[in-house]
């Protein structure tokens, strides 16, 4: 019995070929679309749940109270993870950790400039990466040590078992033995790095380092992770920890400061604190593309079942015939789902092997690293599921439909099609709201990208460049900078502690002028060099710049700080910051440092004579960069021969803050368009199926004086008003969900009425498109042989 | 009224031609009530299909109301036919989703006739063909011969010269048949041409000029008076 149903199944499929291809296209690229955003989802789900009892491992944030408004802040002080260890004995281990930077790593003639991170004793007990060599109670016992992953140990010394118990100069300064090799860090973890130096290293070399990060909270520069002891819940630390900086009585920031752990599985998806909570960061963004995935793989289901239900004419004599010889109402169900069973099979494996094909291209393009778990039992259980579930989602209302046919009226000629076209119009309309919501989204982000990219950024980082600070380029600093600018490679050179395109510091002016009470304000803190905002391009907006290298008792506020301190004549006024006071020289236009959606950060710099973190030097206008670059690298190689010579644009730099919206972007306009075709095949095989059903129509009133135009007018019309009436509804749906994403950045575009028409337009023009091929070749065709057929 | 004048039609069978119409000479005046028979295959219904313009030639010539239909374009044919000939099928063909009413208005809207006088006309022609209570229903809920009746009514709404029946009383039983070919005499006498195909002698006796077609030829042709 079922061979025959296969056979029978096989043979229409075969026999409605056009069909059977629309559909089973139709299906598989909303099945490889399901398929990669659902292998997206699992992979940002899987995130940071790798290692060993992840669900006791936390991060420490804190809630920085600034005037009401509670910020969270990742950064944390040593002292406070000194605190965490020894004043709560819930807390099994504390590892304080560096934010990950480039060291160089020499091994004989092997010199590598590599990221990695130096962090507690306790990092390897916290963060259970597998040891392949070593162990986590051993490897840190000696500060001069280092633990590398698999594939760095490796790429320096050949193998895994040829570097253990070796040593590697590090930084061209001191000498570090392998003491531990553990696994490749995932791609899905949050902290990744490709070696760990212990913090004691740096402590053993820089005591001062130590002294400053126990001596107060406020020295905010390190991350901290914790696990707590087994059984020990969030809940019962959680107030244990809440005031524990508070001790530190006279310290602003630290008395406004509340303590938080932040658990590990959240760290990736709920990025985002709000008001002190984190409930929101990526996971909206996982959550808005599932969404995405399903939509389309529904639009893909929905063309199934109106193509299905189409031809059922077609297939009533048949019913009606197996229904006289006595088959009963669920053979005829089985009948029919075996077939679309087939379909759905035969769409997935086309699916399968896009998805395959596609990965590669789709991982550049979201910068993720997904794989097909093709050895995984639970994926293909997962698939045979959703398979099933396919089949009864596209197959079973045509079944049931073509089911319940009563036999002698079928026979009889009766056509059965008129009732379902209602439903049929029904599903067509939400296509075609899903796919110009879509559409309307898609040019509302790409408006939005436009609208901050155009902002004026309030600086110039055209041909400015920056590289890291390391200890030859900080004693020879000034000597290169003299070179630089006497070779006429570049025009200015300065240094600071953030890039140009981020500020990594926050602190607290402990007063100014008009201060209330208990009042703080938490700003921006750039130390830097002579000459920074001549090479960075920011412009006065009234006062001066800082004199010389030595003005070390000015301050410049930017506007925006200047707005919040409430100073309505700021130049000469005093503030005090760490306990010493300045005198405001100057304030500076804003300029978007942290993010182009969002108004300027208020910030203030501070003018030191050393060199800071991030060297930064503008190239001279009319020189080729090509060249240019040739020449730094011999003169910084020269300074620095330790160190390879590595530089990045700023505009480039700033160009990433885009890289979420701009995913955002390309990927809506991806489904949309995707969406839009699926759609697009299914209006094609209905107006195929309404102008074959139309024909004797066609052909009478084509006799009856009909001109070409007139038909292909009489075919469209329904189609274009389907579509037209999904606009209506996509219109105001997708205004309210992007009038919400658009909420999330201060600087955003207003949603205007054109984007809706011009959607319409678009859609209008492509069901014409579509429609038109049918309803052309119909209106064309001599109405003498559709009328001979009868 | 028409002439055919050496029409020949044919369609290639592999690389044998096959004559579906073969030196057809043909003259229906003005008035005329042409009854054309002849057995299955013979080439009546393609005859009529070239006489109404629904369908080309191979070779000949066609003159119609001293137009020559063979050297006129699609649109300008469509134009000429849409106002001289009305239709009438076997199957009656009428659209399913229509009402009686709206069947037989539909030419007039291809015609660009007013609203008003579309109504003026379409009242007229129902109530003379007796089919007032009937004209919201539809075809599906008539009897075969009242949708013949509806669609004579369309095609005689434009009010044409020429009227063309195809084996018009073929779906119908005697009696219904019968009253058919009494309104054809009706209307022809009132002056309107008619050409139809039929099987039927005794159909064919209501005309005045009857040819007899066999493969394509024409092997007789009378006029009676």
């Amino acid at each position: 019995m079922f061979r025959n149903y296969v056979k029978i199944a096989w043979r229409n499929i075969l026999n409605s070929i056009g069909y059977s291809i629309l559909n089973v296209t139709g299906l598989s690229i909303g099945m490889c679309v399901a398929l990669l955003i659902g292998l997206w989802v699992h992979h940002q789900y899987s995130f940071d749940r790798f290692l060993p009892e992840y669900q006791s491992v936390y991060r420490v944030q804190r809630n920085f109270n600034s005037n009401g408004d509670t910020l969270t802040f990742p950064t944390t002080s040593l002292k406070l993870a000194d605190a965490l260890r020894t004043q709560i004995p819930e807390i099994q281990y504390v590892a304080e950790s560096d934010w990950t930077r480039n060291h160089v790593l020499l091994v004989g003639t092997k010199k590598l400039s590599v990221n990695g991170a130096t962090a507690g004793t306790d990092i390897f007990k916290i963060l259970q990466h597998p040891f392949i060599k070593g162990n986590a109670d051993a490897a840190f016992k000696n500060a001069y040590s280092i633990v590398l992953t698999q594939s760095l140990a490796k790429s320096l010394f050949g193998n895994e078992d040829a570097a253990i118990n070796k040593t590697i100069r590090f930084d061209n300064a001191h000498n570090l033995t392998v003491t531990g090799i553990i696994k490749d860090v995932p791609s899905n973890a949050t902290f990744s790095f490709d070696y760990i130096v212990p913090s004691s290293f740096v402590y053993a070399t820089n005591p001062q380092i130590k002294t400053d990060g126990l001596s107060s909270f406020s020295n905010n520069n390190l991350q901290i992770f914790v696990k707590l002891k087994p059984g020990v819940s969030y809940e019962q630390v959680a107030p244990k920890i809440r005031n524990i900086e508070h001790t530190e009585k006279g310290n602003i920031n630290a008395m406004n400061s509340y303590v938080i752990l932040q658990r590990m599985d959240r760290w990736h998806l709920y990025s985002n604190y709000i008001n002190g909570k984190d409930t929101a960061g990526f996971l909206s963004y996982v959550k808005m593309f599932s969404i995405i995935g399903l939509l389309v793989l529904i639009i893909a289901c929905i063309n199934f079942v109106n193509l299905t239900t189409a031809r059922s004419d077609k297939r009533a004599k048949e019913v009606g015939v197996r229904k006289a010889v006595g088959s009963q109402k669920k053979h005829l169900i089985i009948q029919f789902l075996t077939e679309s069973f087939l379909l759905t099979t035969a769409a997935f494996v086309f699916a399968f092997l896009f998805t395959l094909l596609l990965l590669p291209l789709f991982n550049t393009f979201t910068q993720s690293h997904i794989s097909v778990p093709a050895g995984s039992f639970y994926f293909w259980l997962a698939v045979t599921g959703c398979l099933f579930l396919i089949t009864l989602l596209a197959g079973g209302r045509p079944a049931f439909h073509l089911s319940s046919f009563n036999p002698v009226k079928v026979l009889k000629g009766f056509s059965p099609t008129g009732q379902s076209s209602f439903s049929r119009k029904l599903l067509v309309i939400i296509q075609f709201s899903c796919s110009v919501a879509l559409i309307i989204s898609t040019l509302i982000i790409y408006k939005q990208i436009q609208y901050a990219k155009n902002r004026p950024s309030g600086y110039s980082l055209n041909r400015l460049m920056t590289t890291n600070m390391n200890d030859d380029l900080q004693k020879n600093f000034t000597a290169l900078k003299n070179e630089l600018i006497s070779k006429g490679i570049a025009s200015s050179v300065t240094t600071a502690t953030s890039p140009a395109t981020d500020v990594w510091w926050h602190s607290d002016v402990d007063y100014w002028p008009g201060k209330n009470a208990g009042e703080t304000i938490e700003m921006g803190t750039i130390q830097v060099s002579e000459d920074y905002f001549k090479t960075v391009g920011m412009k006065m907006f009234e006062g001066r710049d800082f004199s010389n290298a030595y003005d070390s008792t000015s301050v410049i506020f930017n506007e925006t700080a200047i707005q919040r301190l409430r100073l309505k004549n700021p130049i000469g006024q005093k503030i005090t910051w760490h306990e010493k006071n300045y005198t405001i020289a100057g304030v500076v236009k804003d300029a978007l440092m942290v993010s182009p959606f969002k108004t300027a950060d208020p910030t203030m710099f501070f003018c030191v004579a050393a060199p800071q973190g991030n060297l930064l030097y503008r190239l001279s206008a009319n020189t080729e960069t090509q060249h240019s670059i040739v020449q730094l690298t011999s003169i910084f190689n020269k300074y620095a021969p330790a160190y390879p010579y590595e530089y990045a644009f700023s505009d480039q730099q700033y160009a990433t803050k885009f890289n979420l919206e701009q995913l955002t972007g390309k990927l809506a306009a991806l489904f949309a368009s995707l969406s839009v075709f699926i759609s697009c095949l299914g209006l094609f095989g209905l107006a195929a199926y309404v102008a074959e059903q139309r024909r004797k129509e066609i052909g009478i009133r084509k006799v009856l004086g009909a001109s070409v135009r007139q038909v292909w007018i009489l075919l469209s019309k329904d189609f274009l008003l389907l579509v037209l009436i999904s606009c209506l509804i996509a219109a105001p749906v997708s205004f309210y969900f992007l009038h919400k994403w658009l909420l999330n950045y201060d600087y955003r575009i207003s949603i205007g009425f054109s984007v809706f028409v011009l959607s319409a337009l678009l859609a209008l023009l492509v069901t014409i498109v579509t429609v038109s091929f049918q309803s052309i070749k119909a209106a064309i065709a001599n109405p003498v042989k559709s009328l001979r057929t009868e | 009224m028409l002439e055919l004048k050496k029409i020949y039609k044919w369609v290639n069978n592999g690389n044998q031609r096959v004559f579906l119409l073969k030196d057809i000479n043909l003259t229906i005046q003005e008035g005329a009530f042409v009854s054309i028979m002849g057995p299955s295959g013979s080439g009546k219904s393609t005859l009529l299909n070239v006489i109404g313009m629904l369908d080309g030639f191979n070779e000949g010539e066609y003159r119609f109301l001293g137009e020559s239909v063979h050297q006129l374009k699609e649109k300008q044919r469509t134009n000429l036919y849409k106002q001289h000939i009305g239709f009438v099928f076997q199957a009656y063909h009428l659209i399913d989703e229509l009402t009686v009413y709206e069947n037989i208005e539909t030419p007039l809207l291809y015609q660009n006739v007013k609203g008003s006088e579309r109504k003026a006309m379409v009242a007229d022609i129902l109530d003379r063909f007796n089919i007032v209570a009937k004209k919201d229903l539809f075809p599906a809920q008539l009897s075969g011969g009242q949708q013949q009746l509806v669609g004579i009514a369309r095609a005689l709404i434009a009010r044409p010269k020429l009227l063309l029946a195809d084996e018009p009383t073929g779906n119908l039983n005697s009696r219904q048949g019968e009253e058919i070919m009494e309104l054809f005499t009706q209307l022809n006498k009132e002056g309107t041409t008619i050409v139809q195909v039929t099987h039927s002698e005794k159909n064919a006796a209501y005309g005045n000029h009857i040819i007899s077609l066999l493969d394509g030829m024409i092997e007789n042709s009378g006029i009676q008076n």
